[in-house]
């Protein structure tokens, strides 16, 4: 527990983390002090001057807040008309310049400059004057768009590209009003986590290609969820929308603060594989290559594993602890051999020393907490030996790497449970559908042990089942995440107290399988 | 009135060059500092009252007290050379007419503070000046009054010439740290104060050149001998460089206390023409102005200025006739900080262009006297808000010229561009 200090806001006493600035340490207690420059993954930096604070008989008297530490016995004032009168003027000059194009700025809605507005300014412009004019619709590279009109200079995005991908392309040139954000000529944002520079602009000046004139955000759902990209598991948004007559489409993810996974940011390819979860997805049971209703599909594959004496089972490195654990117990039903082998998923060397991983799988560690054989001889042999292969989604063809196994792949019966239509799944005899991971919900445990739980997102018209659903049509004794758990605990010792809706967001470390327990 | 002690050897020709300097005492403290104890210096130069000359007036050996002592870390001797300030040009006489000075009183600062790392910090503008400057520096380098045995002590000390790239800002103090350390300068916010946190994160002091220059004549000749001169409170002498509409414009090096009317009467020969007196800049444009009445009763000193509601500043004395338009000095001041202003905070960075495009509409006849309200409330709304005082610098006499000769912002404001009249010349 981190030392606490007692100070006064406005005359009242509450008690906050010592040595935390102001900023930081109020919003703890429900304090908001306005700010545009500060960003706790950036430090502060001092520029926007809307933090300034009054402390009682302190010298200075006016501070800003973000670089303030948070003392024993402060008094601080915000409810003060003085600095209430100095947020109005603030908040006036900040907009003397900006363009007010809200109707068509892609932050409206989740823009500071339009909360402040509203909380701390609501006053007419007094500027009868020329608007100083810059450049708009700078591509900065990386998908990058930057309006300098609407800018603020808070200089987060610089300071992002100095202090968290240390690659400094981003700059502040020239002085006075005529400062600006730019780039160096020629020289474009080159990083693998550009975006986030979008996220944390605190207005309508960094926007994203992607995203940028394709859905106003407040008619966004914004639902938490865990990124499938890689094995370090970020926590995002999961940003979506159904339009009248539409279906429920995804239109962006955006990091969501985990301190103990990703911090405050996500990568760009983790960030643009929502993309994945629209697109190209195998919404229809096919059996012998005609569609048919499920039912019929999961009749087929039931007379399959029924009259195969050698069944093997591939699950994916992306499935949750639940859906591993269902299909474990149909494994054993079905007296299949169960592999989990997925190489195709690791790009060695694709990795950084940051966020992203080489392992593409989401629940690797899950797989192995399972006791899943992974290893590609024995996957190689029990395919051999095979007279059926059940594949639960797993993308044999995610990388180069296993033509060696095509062959005996063609030789066998398949029968594929796949999120999407991919070369890996399309062999099969009979394809069923299932859901992809912004459709379901379940608990995965990232490379570095921490397992998460995240909840369904999205509701697709084509509404697709559960994993763990298709495993309980196939005669699986688990309908659901709740009765996987049980089971879970009595046979992984790490899992053993684990009740996993007492997991916190942040996730929990399983560390060893005696000392990791949640809510007990 | 005059006094000549820094400018002692300003009228010597050649006294930039060593030999010459030498001939006429440069250097010659050296054998009574080295044999004085780094404290007794420091004492010496808090004894003297000798306070700051960049403008601010703070006391020069107090300033070195705050320096922590056995951070294990380096210290280091900024010397601002980057005297930006418009209307004053005191330090450039210095550097070109005396540069001997200026090393010798690095010496004897670097010794009192255990500076072995000198930086001068020289305005990028100061082209021939710098030549001068690092020629007296090289043939100081060659007598061996610096390197690594300081005229001969056990005592290393090293001077290097910073140019700046011509950027007002960077005369504050951090700013210009940042620029020497290669960065774009801008103000740091404060604390932690350079003495603690400087140069690359090192407890650092920064001095102005005439603060520096001053410190040989207060070594040979004791902190009493300078107390003679100037008041309590503002001891010692200050180079006035006196400009704007006098008979004798120029550099004139008074001791502090003198009453500024008598000055401009028989130092600087009196408003020329015959014309009558309109108002003085007292200390530099940032200083801001007096009337007629309040130039009558102040004196060349720090608190008479700071009774009259101005600075004592850096010297720069604007001498302003009858036909100077206020409106226009104002444009031409705001325009000035806005250019400079390094952009870092809101309230300076768009606050200064704003109230330049006011008066501007103002001076075309488009303005109202709303305007002029919205102008004398900026000044207070940006004011104090910002993390260095460039915006305050601006607002300050900003403000001033709008309470003194408001009548002169209404008659824009009411009339209109007024006619040419006939006393005004170009």
């Amino acid at each position: 527990m981190a030392e606490m200090v007692k100070l006064f806001v406005n005359g009242q006493e509450v008690e906050v983390e010592a040595g935390k600035n102001l900023i930081d340490a109020l919003q703890v207690v429900g304090i908001e002090i306005p700010h545009f420059c500060y960003h706790p993954a950036l430090g502060a930096d001092g520029n926007c001057r809307m933090c300034l604070v009054g402390i009682e008989d302190g010298r200075p008297p006016l501070v800003p807040a973000c670089k303030t530490p948070a003392q024993p016995g402060m008094k601080v004032l915000l409810e003060d008309e003085k600095i209430k009168k100095i947020q109005r003027d603030i908040m006036e000059l900040e907009l003397i310049n900006h363009p007010v194009d809200c109707p068509v700025c892609d932050q409206a809605g989740e823009c500071t400059l339009q909360d402040y507005y509203m909380s701390y300014s609501q006053q007419d412009s007094r500027m009868n004057v020329e608007q100083v004019h810059k450049d708009k619709r700078l591509d900065f590279g990386c998908g990058v768009v930057h309006d300098q009109e609407r800018c603020v200079l808070c200089a987060r995005c610089v300071r992002f590209t100095r202090q968290i991908t240390k690659t400094g392309e981003l700059g502040i040139v020239n002085r006075s009003d005529q400062a600006r954000v730019t780039i160096f000529p020629g020289r474009p944002l080159a990083n693998r986590y550009a975006l986030n520079i979008v996220d944390i602009c605190p207005v309508g000046a960094m926007t994203s290609k992607d995203f940028r004139f394709r859905q106003r955000v407040w008619f966004l759902q914004k639902d938490p969820g865990i990124c499938h990209g890689c094995s370090t598991g970020c926590n995002i948004y999961i940003d979506h929308h159904r339009e009248k007559y539409g279906d429920d489409v995804i239109y962006r993810f955006r990091a969501r603060t985990n301190l103990q996974v990703n911090g405050y940011f996500i990568c760009d390819a983790g960030r643009l594989s929502y993309k994945t979860e629209n697109e190209n997805r195998q919404d229809r049971t096919l059996v012998d290559g005609v569609e048919v209703p499920l039912e019929r599909g999961i009749e087929a594959a039931l007379d399959k594993l029924n009259r195969a004496r050698k069944p093997l089972m591939l699950v994916s490195p992306d499935s949750t602890l639940e859906q591993l654990w269902a299909i474990k117990r149909i494994a054993t039903l079905y007296g299949a051999v169960l592999s989990g082998y997925s190489d195709a998923y690791v790009l060695a060397g694709d990795g950084d020393d940051y966020l992203i991983s080489d392992d593409k799988a989401a629940n690797r560690a899950g797989l192995q907490l399972l006791d899943i054989d992974s290893g590609k001889e024995s996957f190689a042999a029990a395919l051999a030996d095979a007279d059926l292969l059940v594949n639960f989604n797993n993308d044999l063809f995610f990388s180069p790497g296993n033509e060696d196994l095509q062959e005996a792949l063609e030789a066998t019966d398949q029968v594929s449970v796949c999120s999407h239509d991919r070369p890996a799944f399309s062999r099969a005899t009979v394809i069923l559908p299932c859901a992809s991971y912004s459709e379901y919900g379940g608990s995965i445990v990232n490379r570095n042990n921490v397992l998460q739980r995240f909840a369904r997102a999205v509701c697709r018209d084509a509404d697709p089942c559960d994993i763990i659903e298709i495993t309980r049509l196939l005669g699986g004794a688990i309908s659901d995440n709740a009765r996987a758990w049980p089971g879970l605990r009595q046979s992984v010792p790490a899992l053993s107290r684990i009740w996993p809706e007492r997991i916190p967001v942040e996730g929990v470390t399983l560390n060893s399988s005696e000392e990791t327990h949640v809510g007990a | 009135m005059e006094v000549k002690i820094l400018s002692a050897r300003f009228d010597i020709e050649n006294a930039n060059r060593i030999d010459v300097a030498r001939q006429h005492g440069a250097y010659q403290t050296l054998d009574t500092l080295f044999a004085m104890e780094q404290a007794d210096v420091i004492e010496t130069v808090k004894a003297s009252g000798l306070r700051g000359r960049g403008g601010a007036g703070f006391p020069t050996g107090v300033k070195w007290g705050f320096l922590p002592k056995d951070t294990g870390k380096p210290v280091y001797l900024a010397v601002n050379a980057d005297e930006s300030e418009p209307a004053t040009f005191k330090d450039r006489y210095i550097l070109v007419r005396d540069p001997h000075a200026l090393i010798e009183g690095i010496i004897i600062c670097s010794y009192a503070i255990g500076c072995h790392d000198s930086y001068i910090y020289i305005r990028g503008e100061y082209t021939s000046q710098v030549k001068i400057l690092q020629q007296a520096i090289d043939e100081a380098y060659a007598e061996g009054y610096l390197g690594d045995r300081v005229a001969g002590r056990n005592f290393r000390l090293d001077v290097t010439v910073h140019r700046g790239a011509g950027a007002y800002v960077c005369g504050e103090e951090t700013a210009l740290l940042e620029s020497i350390e290669g960065k774009k300068g801008q103000p740091r916010s404060k604390p932690p104060f350079p003495a603690v946190v400087g140069l690359f994160g090192c407890p650092t002091i920064i001095n102005n050149v005439q603060s520096i220059a001053s410190l040989p004549f207060i070594i040979t000749n004791g902190a009493d001998a300078y107390k003679a001169y100037g008041t309590e409170k503002s001891c010692g002498t200050h180079l006035f460089g006196i400009s704007g509409h006098v008979e004798k414009p120029g550099m004139y090096e008074l001791p502090l206390g003198l009453p500024l009317a008598e000055v401009i009467e028989t130092v600087a020969g009196g408003v020329w023409k015959g014309r009558r007196l309109k108002g003085v800049i007292p200390g530099g444009s940032s200083t801001p102005v007096l009337t007629p009445d309040e130039v009558a009763t102040v004196t060349l000193d720090y608190e008479s200025m700071a009774a009259h509601k101005t600075m004592f500043g850096s010297g720069g004395i604007v001498v302003l006739d009858e036909t100077v338009d206020m409106v226009k000095l104002v444009e031409n001041l705001i325009a000035f900080y806005h250019h400079e202003s390094c952009g870092q905070c809101t309230p300076c960075r768009e606050g200064l262009g704003w109230m330049l495009k006011i008066v501007r509409r103002l001076l075309a006849g488009e303005g109202t006297v709303a305007d002029i309200k919205l102008l004398r409330e900026l000044c207070d709304n940006i004011e104090m808000k910002t993390v260095c005082v460039l915006s305050a610098a601006c607002t300050m006499p900003v403000r001033s010229y709008l309470d003194k000769f408001r009548d002169e912002f209404e008659a824009y404001a009411i009339d209109g561009a007024p006619e040419q009249t006939e006393l005004r010349e170009g």
